[in-house]
């Protein structure tokens, strides 16, 4: 059983990084196009990359929005996990299955729907529209998850501080937040992460200002070249290097 | 305390929103166009010589592109660049603005370029035309009989079967399918585009995919496919340099020339900055940038380009066949409404198939 | 004078309002707005709203149209299912095989390519299932096989693409569940006497099938509703549902076919939430 297991392991692992290993050998390929033979090693294609203004802005924007969508859905759900773990209000499940709702519908179709909302109101496309999707499709996630994660243990402590005097802001902030922080972060990275490969409502509902994926999109249709490599193999290895950081910090402490 | 009543009703968040949409700044242009406008080498030097901003959004297909018109508001746009063939459409539906014909170098393009049926409604001119090129046949010289690439009927014959790519526009594709048939583009309509349904289902049956330019040149770079129906020079240009055993050409019965043209949008916010820019991309020099764009290559229209451009530029983009060439192909096909949607949905049955 | 707890109900009241506002205002409305236009019809290029039925009846009638609501459904039924039967053993090994202290590594390690950029990881595919592609390079580089194989533009680059992305989240989702399974319930079995494979198939299963069910119907909305993976690795050699209205919203700018097509998308995944719903709670991912 046991080599089998392993063997089982290695193929698996072979099949995940495949596209990944590719992706990064031909990202140094010396020639202008991205696939065998290797025609030599270079680094000219990350050059590229990295003096492209157009993909460094992309980058920025990407990270801005992800960075404020993912605030936003996550402010907007705790409170919302918050006022239904913590007051029995009437319809609580209907308003539940509501907040939830968005998890089970396409992103084609959630971006659509902001596409007709937008023209048929004139709102003009932009980053904030592409925002404002982000925030629809991760604000479920970051209710769930804040949901989940209250429990008795912190509903007590919430209902000492107010026995103190706390105004409900202050257990918020001070009591209910620094408790449920693993469950938060946890939320909000994955947010971040969502939002910052999010394609289609990216792509249907920006303008002039795009983000990464929208970029990259177009650097993919205009024809084929190892900078879409290097561009891929960059973004890996900043989010690997993300993950791994947070994994050593935030996660590591909340499980201890 | 906060109560529901202080929650933001949803109609004012949207309407916040219509209001402080980004504001479009003093200098900053606004152009509607193709891919090859979005080459950073052709469009930084009218940014610095004119200290402006060029805001740039790609469309593919008119449809696209006057959907995105339409949900625009007014202003919003200052420059189109649009399918030649498509001019009279984009007329009809108020989104162009006349040009004045002598702030433009119309007597120094190709004649058979000025298009004056095409980019002129009611004797008043309403875009000029700046790039052109050709569908057609692309095809790796090393893996096919070269021979076989001057008939249309030798694709179909069974020999190339599973080694074709069709590129994905319905648009030249079909109208090289009536070519291939012996009828003209402009004989394309509701009543003989039945007759081309065989013929095309044919070529479906041989072809191994139908893709978009990416996937196309991938396709034929790397042994994929040896043929793309659809392809040209705009196709094989940026491979050129690399893959060498890369051609096209124009088969006996003919082929198709594209054409793209630019215009001022009727309503512009900046319309001397964005005639300026139309006459940057007609200059010699904004003429030869855009006919090497990085998106794809094409010949230029303006002919004193030619004294711009590198031989071996010349060479790739073939400049001194263009007498033969511009004799032998034909003018996209163009459809009326009722036409063109069941040119698509054609189309869409035959990529379904 | 206001009880204490009307006082409560307020403060819940204000504290949840937001998140149901924005529920309202970007979500609900949106696809109200998307439902008005997929009444409207064409008027040769213009859009005329109206209560037109001709979208729903082009959708479900046109045999194109329908096809690609057939290979949708075939190729998510498909994916769910390879992925399901790949990724349950490999949380299976990670959880039982590998010590646990270097478990969360190895998860960690079998989610890695998440973090590629989502538009690449398709690209990336493409280079390897090419005609010379590094995969048939490898195989007939190794004698393992002659021809080379025709995979890339086909159904099956489609699959792989997608069973690539979705092994890795459901091994995340059923290696959660497989973890919170005390090791008592397996013991209890085998002191009954039961043999290995049968307490797998009665007891371990059935207690997992809650994280596999949640798991498959994530897959099942997320590849449905997927246009770019068929559309870089599919080669447009058949056409999926989200393909399809993308090329009306694209190429014909038909906005009311491509809602109606959408709602139509739309109903596939209710129905097919509705039919596991009673398993699977999202709310306790």
């Amino acid at each position: 059983m046991k080599p089998l297991a392993w063997a089982y392991l290695a193929l698996a692992y072979v099949f995940i990084f495949l596209p990944v290993a590719v992706l990064v050998v031909f990202s140094f390929q010396d020639g202008r196009l991205p696939v065998p033979p290797l025609q030599g090693l270079s680094l000219r294609w990350y050059e590229k990359v990295l003096s492209d203004g157009d993909l460094m802005t992309a980058l920025g924007h990407s990270a801005l929005v992800a960075v404020i969508s993912s605030a936003l859905a996550l402010t907007l759900g705790f409170l919302a996990a918050h006022a239904l773990a913590r007051v029995h209000l009437p319809g609580s499940a209907v308003m539940r299955g509501l907040l939830i709702a968005p998890m089970t519908v396409s992103y084609l179709i959630i971006a659509l729907g902001l596409l007709a909302l937008f023209s048929q109101t004139g709102v003009r496309l932009s980053l904030w529209t592409a925002g404002i999707g982000h925030v629809v499709i991760n604000l479920p996630l970051c209710f769930a998850i804040s949901f989940a994660a209250m429990g008795d243990h912190q509903q007590a402590a919430e209902r000492a501080a107010r026995d103190l005097g706390a105004s409900e802001a202050q257990v918020l902030w001070h009591v209910s937040a620094p408790m449920l922080a693993p469950a938060l972060a946890a939320a909000f990275f994955l947010s971040v992460t969502f939002s910052w490969d999010e394609f289609i409502i990216a792509f249907l509902l920006t303008r002039f200002d795009v983000t990464l994926p929208v970029e990259i999109w177009s650097m993919l249709k205009s024809g084929l070249s190892p900078a879409t490599n290097a561009v891929g193999s960059l973004v890996f290895l900043v989010s690997v290097t993300l993950v791994v950081i947070l994994e050593l910090t935030t996660f590591r402490k909340g499980r201890a | 305390m906060p109560t529901p009543k202080a929650a933001l009703s949803p109609l004012a968040v949207l309407a916040v929103l219509a209001v402080t949409g980004p504001a479009r700044a003093e200098g900053e242009l606004n152009a509607l166009v193709w891919c090859d406008h979005t080459d950073p080498a052709l469009i930084e030097p009218f940014e610095t010589a004119n200290n402006v901003k060029v805001n740039l959004k790609e469309y593919e297909g008119t449809a696209a592109g006057m959907a995105i018109l339409e949900q625009s508001r007014p202003g919003d746009w200052d420059v189109l660049v649009i399918d030649a063939v498509d001019v009279h459409r984009a007329v009809e539906a108020g989104r162009l603005a006349p040009l004045d014909p002598a702030s433009l170098p119309q007597a120094d393009l190709f004649p058979e370029l000025v298009m004056a049926e095409n980019n002129q409604v009611g004797g008043k001119t309403y875009a000029i035309t700046e790039k052109f090129g050709y569908n057609t046949i692309s095809y790796d010289r090393t893996k096919v009989d070269p021979a076989d690439m001057e008939d249309w009927a030798a694709l179909t014959s069974g020999k190339y079967d599973g080694r074709i790519g069709i590129y994905d526009y319905y648009l030249p594709v079909l109208g090289l399918v009536a070519v291939g048939q012996g009828m003209k583009t402009s004989d394309i309509n509701a009543a003989t585009l039945p007759a081309l349904r065989d013929p095309l289902m044919k070529l479906r049956a041989a072809a191994k995919q139908v893709s978009d330019v990416v996937a196309s040149q991938t396709a034929l770079a790397t042994g994929e496919v040896d043929i793309i129906v659809g392809g040209g020079e705009w196709l094989t240009a940026v491979l050129a340099a690399d893959n060498p055993n890369l051609d096209w050409t124009i088969p006996r019965q003919g082929g198709l020339r594209w054409a793209q043209s630019i215009g001022v949008v009727q309503g512009a916010a900046h319309p001397d900055l964005a005639l300026k820019f139309v006459q940057y991309i007609l200059s010699p020099e904004g003429q030869a940038r855009l006919a090497t764009s990085s998106c794809y290559w094409g010949m230029p229209t303006n002919t004193r380009a030619g004294d711009v451009l590198t031989a071996e530029q010349k060479a790739v983009l073939r400049w001194d066949q263009q007498p033969d060439y511009l004799k032998r192909a034909q003018l996209y096909p163009i459809p009326d409404a009722a036409t063109d949607q069941a040119m698509q949905d054609l189309w869409t049955e035959m990529l379904n198939q | 004078m206001a009880t204490l707890a009307a006082r409560e109900r307020r403060l819940g009241w204000g504290l949840i309002a937001p998140a149901l506002v924005w529920t309202a205002a970007f979500f609900l409305l949106p696809f109200a707005a998307m439902l008005a236009l997929s009444f409207a019809h064409m008027e040769g290029r213009a859009i005329v709203s109206g209560l037109s039925l001709d979208n729903y009846a082009r959708a479900l009638g046109d045999p194109t149209m329908l096809k690609a609501l057939v290979n949708s459904l075939e190729i998510t039924a498909i994916v769910t299912l390879v992925s399901v039967l790949l990724a349950w053993p490999l949380a299976a090994t990670i959880a039982w095989t590998i010590p646990p202290r270097l478990q969360r590594l190895a998860l960690l390690l079998a989610v890695l390519p998440f973090w590629t950029s989502y538009v690449v990881r398709s690209y990336s595919w493409l280079l390897v299932l090419g005609k010379n592609g590094v995969l048939n390079k490898a195989l007939i580089g190794a004698g393992l096989l002659g021809e080379p194989l025709q995979l890339a533009s086909t159904r099956s680059a489609t699959v792989i693409g997608f069973v690539h992305f979705f092994v890795m989240l459901l091994t995340l989702t059923i290696y959660a569940n497989l973890v919170q399974l005390s090791p008592n319930y397996a013991r209890a079995a085998a002191d009954l006497g039961a043999s290995r494979l049968r307490v797998l198939w009665h007891v371990i299963l059935p207690l997992t099938l809650p994280g596999i069910l949640t798991g498959a119907f994530l897959t099942f909305v997320l590849c449905i509703g997927d246009y770019i993976t068929p559309q870089i690795l599919g080669g447009n050699t058949e056409l999926t549902l989200p393909q399809l209205i993308m090329l009306q919203l694209q190429r014909s700018g038909n906005f009311p076919l491509a809602s109606a097509l959408s709602v139509v998308l739309m109903a596939v995944v209710t129905l097919a939430y509705a039919a596991v719903a009673r398993w699977i709670r999202l709310d306790r991912l």
